[in-house]
């Protein structure tokens, strides 16, 4: 096995095949992922390998794997710095009131 | 590199290549044919890691029995399971054909 990813014919148990609403932040999770393709900053390979490389890759949903592989990405090419990602994290959770 | 025709043998190299591989760890080491040409396409073991993934190398559409990837297959014998592998992970195979 290559990795967390690669898990086909192992014993997988049910499979959960509820749907839900697209929420928001998950439109916007895929248009920030297609701007950052269309501008030549991050390949679908490159994301598909960040994914692969999330520790927490089985607590995440499909959308929250590509938002942490998406921040890992522009950290390691150096467009923004994990101290500006969390700063403006902070800054938006003080401003709408969430923890 | 070798290339491949439609209808060819081959089998699937049993390779530990750790990073990002797009060939599934139940197919290593498994023998199926050819079924058909997909194209050339850059290599996505390089592009997931910035490089240029040139030369494009030969994708191709791989036919295994599904009897041959799993050894407790109980379903009908000319269940088909196809995938898309590249050129470089593939190697001719001369054996015993099932």
């Amino acid at each position: 096995m290559t990795g967390v990813h690669d898990l086909g014919g192992s014993p997988g148990g049910p499979i959960d095949m509820s749907q839900h609403e697209v929420e928001d932040w998950e439109r916007l999770a895929d248009a920030v992922n297609a701007a950052l393709g269309g501008k030549g900053l991050q390949t679908t390979d490159e994301l598909r390998r960040a994914i692969e490389s999330l520790e927490n890759y089985k607590e995440l949903g499909y959308y929250e794997r590509w938002t942490a592989a998406t921040e890992l990405l522009l950290i390691e090419k150096g467009i923004l710095t994990r101290e500006e990602i969390d700063e403006r994290s902070a800054d938006l959770r003080r401003r709408w009131g969430v923890a | 590199m070798t290339t491949f025709e439609p209808g060819d043998r081959v089998r699937v190299r049993p390779s530990d290549k750790t990073g990002h591989v797009r060939t599934p760890d139940y197919l290593k080491g498994k023998t199926g044919w050819i079924e058909s040409v997909r194209g050339e396409f850059r290599n996505p073991e390089d592009l997931a890691y910035g490089l240029s993934g040139r030369p494009e190398r030969p994708l191709y559409k791989v036919g295994f029995r599904q009897a041959d990837l799993w050894g407790d297959y109980e379903g009908p014998a000319d269940d088909y399971l196809y995938a898309d592998v590249y050129a470089h992970w593939l190697e001719r195979y001369e054996g015993e054909t099932v």
